[in-house]
């Protein structure tokens, strides 16, 4: 297990290297001369009225959370995509009713509004 | 052997140190992202212990999705960390005090009496052609099938419930259906061609009405 | 050589591996945003950048250079740790995703069963260097683009892992390889055709999932600005354009990889065995990704931007039914071997 992970590993720690080294290169090289003007958040030339932290309507929330749900459904996919040939007819219908009940779920999202964004 | 028991330790430090910041940051954000590196060493950890596909799952779920949850809720809530700590001090020693009796429960359930070595000898690794994935769905869609399907209902029910406590729907809002949108047809549905002489006979009374409707 | 290389430490092994996959493509990269400067160019009846260099093909290099000499800017009120973790947070899961991907048959750097749930979870993960980078920048317009990223990506991610699952039902298998070679047979036994529906899902949640246009919302110039990335200057910007189009790239090597039979030929092997460049090899693989990468870049050119609002219809109502529906259609036609494809 490890001997296929170890480059994974490695990979991921280039990977950050590949972030780190141009902003430390760009940190050396460019300039650096901060006044206070330049570094106040952009606002399309107005100064910031007030914290940017702003309050984002419930949809963002409920959005993320039906996600997570049809996340773990994409995992309970996978292992019975791979396993489907071998098991056969058995697992398929296994699926149909494990979809098909999540399936009412969504006609419900469908029904109830919660896809539409206004 | 030597190296593989390093990355163990080394991981399990990244996550106790990662657990440990997650609940001692005061900045909530720094919190979910250190208990996203929390789950992402103990991914690595389980991956460590040959649970390919869990691991791998717990870094798209978890991290992927279910901590995403979190930075929207906790970067757009205002918590005032300030208030919620106020009374540490006084609630410590029975915080210790709780902490305490827990780890002396956890201890003698999954202490080295039970679970040691001995009971359970670690197994022998596995090959690396031994498809995590696909003993994983042998096992769920034959033995636990049942379970599988319960799993199911427990979403169904976790999407309802979303959906009841967050969806408010305001009267006042003025929207366009896109899906009646894209359903407009070149033609009839856009513009409508409407058919009329172009000059009419001017009605001899006409230059009087004109001067009325000035007025 | 090979006992040379034999001779080497693991781990130097690796690395060298890493340098041989990373190299090509960040210059693949550097040369795809000329690509695209110059393919829209030529579109819109322009010429494009035409001064550095022999028609421009210095442009990246100058690109690059007048970006490293910027400097960065950190807004006063941003919170900098994260303002400067958020660009790693992007590339760090664009680059390593590429750990799994196999060049040819055999020619992988870590040849894992998982190989697709392994991308599936790691491109998740590029989530995160938005949102960190609208919430530590303190900027409204970041803020809003990162939120509006954040909720697209999220969208579409689900039709994405749907149709990928749609092509493991189809191979049987996770890994990469085996999913190549579940293609063998030409042009008509690639799974394009009878993963047709899940094809166009796969394509279009691809360029959804990496903020391009005509889903670009996020970043929409003449609404919020740049989106997320408006207070970055010099390097830091520079480290996020990279991860989008290495994000690019990828999309089109797996649409080649998944469902145009990666390295495999598209002629029939009877024909093509051992005759030279028309034979199975990492050409074919390029080819088919460079396409891909032009379609994404044609795209652009083509379509208006969507509405925000169009854009999670889509994603949502249009796109996860079609998939469930096939994934079930292929799922029946493997168990029960029906022909074309399945029969036995």
């Amino acid at each position: 297990m490890l001997d296929n992970y170890l480059p994974i590993l490695i990979f991921i720690l280039v990977g950050i290297l590949v972030g780190v080294g141009p902003l430390a290169l760009g940190y050396l090289l460019g300039p650096r001369r901060p006044d206070q003007d330049k570094n106040a958040p952009y606002e399309c030339g107005f100064e910031a009225f007030e914290t940017a932290r702003l309050k984002f309507d419930v949809r963002y929330y409920l959005v993320a959370i039906l996600f997570i749900l049809f996340d773990l459904e994409i995992a309970f996919l996978f292992p019975w995509a791979v396993v489907l040939d071998e098991l056969g007819v058995f697992a398929f219908w296994a699926m149909v009713v494990f979809l098909g009940i999540l399936v009412v779920g969504f006609f419900y999202e469908w029904k109830k509004g919660a896809l539409e964004w206004e | 052997m030597g190296f593989e028991k390093f990355l163990f330790y080394l991981f399990a430090l990244i996550t106790l140190w990662a657990a440990g910041m997650v609940v001692s940051r005061r900045n909530p954000v720094h919190a979910v992202l250190f208990l996203v590196l929390a789950f992402v060493s103990s991914a690595a950890l389980w991956i460590l212990m040959e649970a390919e596909f869990l691991g791998i799952v717990l870094i798209l779920v978890y991290v992927g999705a279910v901590m995403v949850l979190f930075l929207f809720v906790v970067m757009m809530l205002d918590v005032d960390i300030a208030a919620l700590r106020a009374g540490f001090i006084d609630y410590l020693p029975l915080g210790l005090l709780i902490a305490g009796i827990m780890a002396i429960e956890i201890f003698l359930i999954v202490g080295p009496a039970n679970f040691g070595l001995h009971a359970f000898p670690a197994p022998a690794p596995a090959g690396t052609d031994l498809n995590n994935t696909r003993e994983l769905g042998l096992l769920l869609y034959t033995v636990y099938v049942y379970p599988v399907e319960i799993a199911s209902v427990i979403l169904l029910v976790a999407i309802i419930a979303a959906i009841r406590l967050t969806l408010r729907r305001r009267p006042d809002n003025k929207y366009v259906d896109p899906a009646r949108q894209v359903r407009v047809k070149k033609g009839p549905d856009r513009i409508r061609l409407v058919k009329m002489a172009s000059e009419t006979p001017v009605p001899v009374v006409a230059p009087a009405l004109e001067k009325e409707s000035d007025e | 050589m090979t006992e040379l290389w034999n001779a080497l430490p693991l781990v130097i092994q690796i690395l060298l591996k890493i340098t041989a996959i990373l190299l090509p493509l960040l210059g693949l990269v550097a040369y795809y945003t000329l690509a695209e400067r110059k393919v829209i160019g030529y579109m819109q009846v322009r010429i494009g950048p035409n001064r550095v260099g022999w028609r421009g093909v210095l442009q990246p290099i100058a690109d690059a250079v007048k970006l490293v000499m910027k400097e960065i800017i950190i807004p006063t009120k941003a919170d900098k740790t994260l303002f400067l973790m958020a660009p790693m947070l992007a590339i760090a899961p664009a680059m390593a995703v590429w750990a799994v991907f196999p060049f040819d048959e055999g020619l992988v750097l870590a040849d894992i069963n998982a190989g697709l749930l392994y991308i599936l979870a790691l491109s998740s993960l590029g989530v995160y260097g938005i949102i960190i980078a609208g919430w530590a920048s303190n900027s409204r317009y970041a803020l809003l683009g990162a939120m509006r990223s954040a909720a697209q990506m999220v969208a579409y991610e689900i039709a994405m892992g749907f149709a990928l699952v749609g092509v493991l039902v189809a191979a049987g298998s996770l890994n990469l390889g085996a999913i190549v070679a579940a293609q063998q047979g030409g042009l008509f036994s690639w799974f394009w055709l009878p993963l047709l529906p899940l094809f166009g899902v796969y394509l279009i949640s691809g360029v959804a999932e990496t903020n391009r246009a005509p889903f670009d919302v996020a970043e929409g110039e003449s609404e919020i600005v740049a989106g997320f990335h408006v207070e970055y200057s010099g390097m830091g910007f520079a480290v996020f354009f990279l991860a989008e189009y290495a994000n690019m790239i990828l999309i089109s090597a797996l649409t080649a990889l998944l469902f145009f039979g990666g390295w495999l030929s598209p002629l029939p092997q009877v024909w093509v065995d051992g005759v030279f460049l028309l034979d199975d090899g990492f050409h074919w693989l390029l080819l088919k990704t460079l396409f891909f990468m032009y379609l994404l870049l044609w795209l652009r050119a083509t379509f208006p931007r969507y509405r925000y609002d169009q854009i999670m219809r889509l994603g949502w109502k249009v796109f996860i039914p079609i998939t469930i529906v096939w994934i079930l259609v292929v799922a029946l036609a493997v168990v029960y071997k029906l022909p074309p494809w399945w029969s036995v």
